[in-house]
């Protein structure tokens, strides 16, 4: 089942493609067939993935990962409230709140604790690939990617940190600062998040804890822990930071536009060549 | 390729090598005597399989579940730009708030050679060391070289911690619990003689770059998880002790071109495996071939090498196999039955007239306990 599953998904991203085609080719006609088509096809990837829910749904294995592809279903269906978004978009929904790039381990929890669905952080692993292979074969064709931040060093994928591509590329690039500038964003944007609650969230303070243990000043116990604390003492040391943050994300973001093309922004580069090159000097 | 790294390549044969690590250094730092073990572990001989291969597999090497629990404390701890770690130096070292700097060196450029690794953790403690303002405070799993027995190790500690203007500390993560301020004292001391490794390697590597030994502290810090829980708790080592004895048993560990002298060119542990790589050779010839290369064997070696069964085996009846305290005793006395007849008063050799005397000494007080017992 899942193979037709990616068979249409194939075509609908080829049926994209040809669709902008047309119409920047100004044929009309041809391009609302093709238009016919494509919605034909979504058509039949929802009837599809739709059977194939309701085959998992009778057996324990999660669904294969397909990133955007699979909905988050069996997997969290163990959960009360079982999210019937993709994937995909429950780490932009994750990461959006967070405002800057994070490992899969803590979308997850973010997630879990304002979003009140659950998935395996071991699913995103699967996901960055998936985006990138998407966005090569057809560019620019959704509203965003889950993309990589880039190390401010050598601009290739910082390891095991997840972003969004419609941010700007200061905010992806992360220098040796960054880990902790963002952590302390991290903290900020889950305390505010807290206050926004109606009523008071387990989960969710759990999470700002973990964030409060490591902020100096920033609480004494998880009892007496209070949001506006925690916001004020993370605000107190990010003065510390950035400046010097800021000035290495800057010019690390405008060499990459210089520097880079459009798939290497979202995704880095890696330096195979350049080791090899290397290695051969070491030879010489 | 010279000559030595041939022969040493001939007697790992086709199998691929093992390198050394900061456990494997410790290890044989702990037996800096034994040939075998310096000639198997410079070729990059799986020693494991060799062992089982000649009839005497050894249960050894780290769980699977302990590897996992230790990954998992580790990840834990490094998490988001390593923030818990943060929090601990800040406490321990007195690390300034600016001080927050975080680089990853477990991979350069989406690449994990291991040269490129070398040269990338060279290049920013050199930078560290030389700024004038804050440049690098943690480095994650830099990547380290020391020379052992004439050839380079890569080793990784888990941490190095740079203050400012002042040193670099080795931080060592471990999942065994601290409780009650109290942990397990094996596991301390394995984890201070490895963490004493790293102090020599990150000497080895600031040498290069000018900088004096005292730029790396020789106290090391140790992270592990407090009581029962996952919190993690900072303690400070101090390893002079066990740098003093690793930096003389790792000059004692003969080099290795002395050691090659003296065995057979034709020397191979190879197991010449067919196409599906199951060995052809018979475990009778490998166990003789082992036997060629001159073991110490010591009880203490049960807990630190994987040739150890086949060892203690071949060193039945010596008493050697008694421990270090009966061979100091009996210096001199190689086999147990030599210094059984010693104790019963047969011929004594002039050189070990000594020897004897106290074992019939021995001998007689045993007999005298013996029968009041009766």
């Amino acid at each position: 089942m899942t193979e037709s599953v990616e068979s249409l998904e194939r075509r609908i991203s080829q049926v994209r493609t040809a669709v902008r085609e047309a119409v920047l080719a100004g044929d009309k006609e041809r391009a609302s067939a093709l238009r016919r088509e494509l919605r034909q096809a979504e058509q039949d990837w929802d009837d599809a993935l739709a059977h194939a829910q309701h085959e998992e749904a009778g057996r324990e294995t999660p669904g294969q990962d397909r990133g955007g592809a699979v909905l988050a279903g069996p997997a969290s269906a163990q959960g009360p409230q079982a999210p019937l978004l993709p994937l995909r978009e429950q780490v932009h929904e994750a990461l959006s709140l967070l405002t800057v790039p994070a490992a899969p381990r803590l979308i997850a929890t973010v997630h879990e604790a304002f979003f009140a669905g659950t998935f395996p952080s071991a699913r995103l692993t699967s996901l960055k690939r998936d985006e990138e292979r998407s966005f090569r074969t057809a560019p620019f064709a959704r509203p965003y990617y889950i993309c990589a931040a880039l190390t401010a060093d050598l601009l290739a994928p910082a390891r095991g940190l997840l972003a969004i591509s419609t941010w700007p590329m200061e905010r992806r690039v992360i220098g040796s600062l960054s880990p902790r500038v963002d952590f302390l964003t991290g903290a900020i944007r889950v305390a505010e998040a807290i206050e926004r609650l109606s009523a008071p969230v387990p989960a969710a303070r759990r999470l700002l804890w973990r964030f409060a243990a490591s902020i100096p000043g920033a609480t004494e116990s998880a009892g007496s822990m209070h949001p506006h604390e925690v916001t004020q003492a993370a605000l107190a040391e990010l003065a510390v930071h950035q400046a010097a943050d800021q000035a290495t994300r800057q010019a690390a973001a405008r060499r990459a536009r210089e520097q880079l093309d459009e798939a290497q922004q979202l995704f880095g580069t890696r330096i195979q060549l350049a080791t090899q090159a290397r290695q051969a000097r070491g030879e010489r | 390729m010279n000559g030595t790294e041939a022969r040493l390549a001939r007697i790992r044969g086709r199998a691929l090598a093992k390198t050394h690590n900061a456990r494997t250094i410790a290890a044989l730092a702990s037996n800096p005597g034994c040939a075998r073990r310096a000639i198997l572990d410079a070729a990059g001989v799986d020693k494991q399989r060799v062992a089982a291969y000649a009839g005497f597999p050894a249960p050894f090497g780290q769980s699977g579940f302990a590897l996992a629990r230790g990954n998992a404390f580790e990840a834990q701890v490094k998490a988001d730009g390593a923030a818990e770690l943060l929090t601990l130096l800040r406490e321990h070292l007195d690390l300034p708030i600016p001080q927050a700097h975080y680089d990853d060196l477990s991979e350069v450029g989406g690449n994990t050679s291991l040269d490129l690794r070398h040269a990338r953790t060279r290049t920013l403690l050199a930078r560290a060391a030389g700024a004038q303002t804050d440049a690098g405070t943690m480095f994650d799993h830099p990547l380290l070289r020391l020379e052992v027995g004439g050839r380079h190790a890569f080793l990784e500690p888990d941490l190095i911690a740079f203050q400012l203007h002042g040193r670099f500390t080795i931080v060592e993560i471990k999942s065994f619990p601290v409780i009650d301020g109290q942990a397990d004292g094996g596991k301390v001391a394995a984890a201070a003689i490895q963490s004493a490794v790293y102090v020599l390697a990150l000497r080895d590597a600031l040498a290069e770059q000018g900088l004096p030994p005292e730029a790396v502290s020789d106290e090391t810090i140790l992270v592990c998880p407090r009581d029962f829980s996952n919190r993690p708790v900072a303690t400070s080592l101090d390893v002079r002790k066990q740098l003093t004895v690793l930096r003389r048993q790792l000059a004692r560990i003969a080099r290795i071109d002395d050691l090659l002298d003296l065995l057979p060119n034709d020397l191979t542990f190879d197991l010449d495996p067919d196409g599906d790589g199951v060995p052809r050779r018979s475990p009778a010839d490998l166990a003789d071939a082992i036997r060629r290369v001159d073991a110490r064997y010591a009880p203490e070696c049960l807990s630190s090498c994987e040739m150890c069964f086949f060892c203690r085996d071949e060193a039945r009846g010596c008493t050697a196999a008694l421990g270090q305290d009966a061979r100091e005793e009996l210096g001199g006395v190689e086999h147990v039955q030599t210094a059984l007849r010693l104790a019963r008063g047969g011929d004594v050799p002039d050189d070990l007239a000594e020897a004897a005397d106290l074992l019939r000494t021995a001998a007689r007080l045993r007999a005298d306990v013996l029968k009041e017992a009766v």
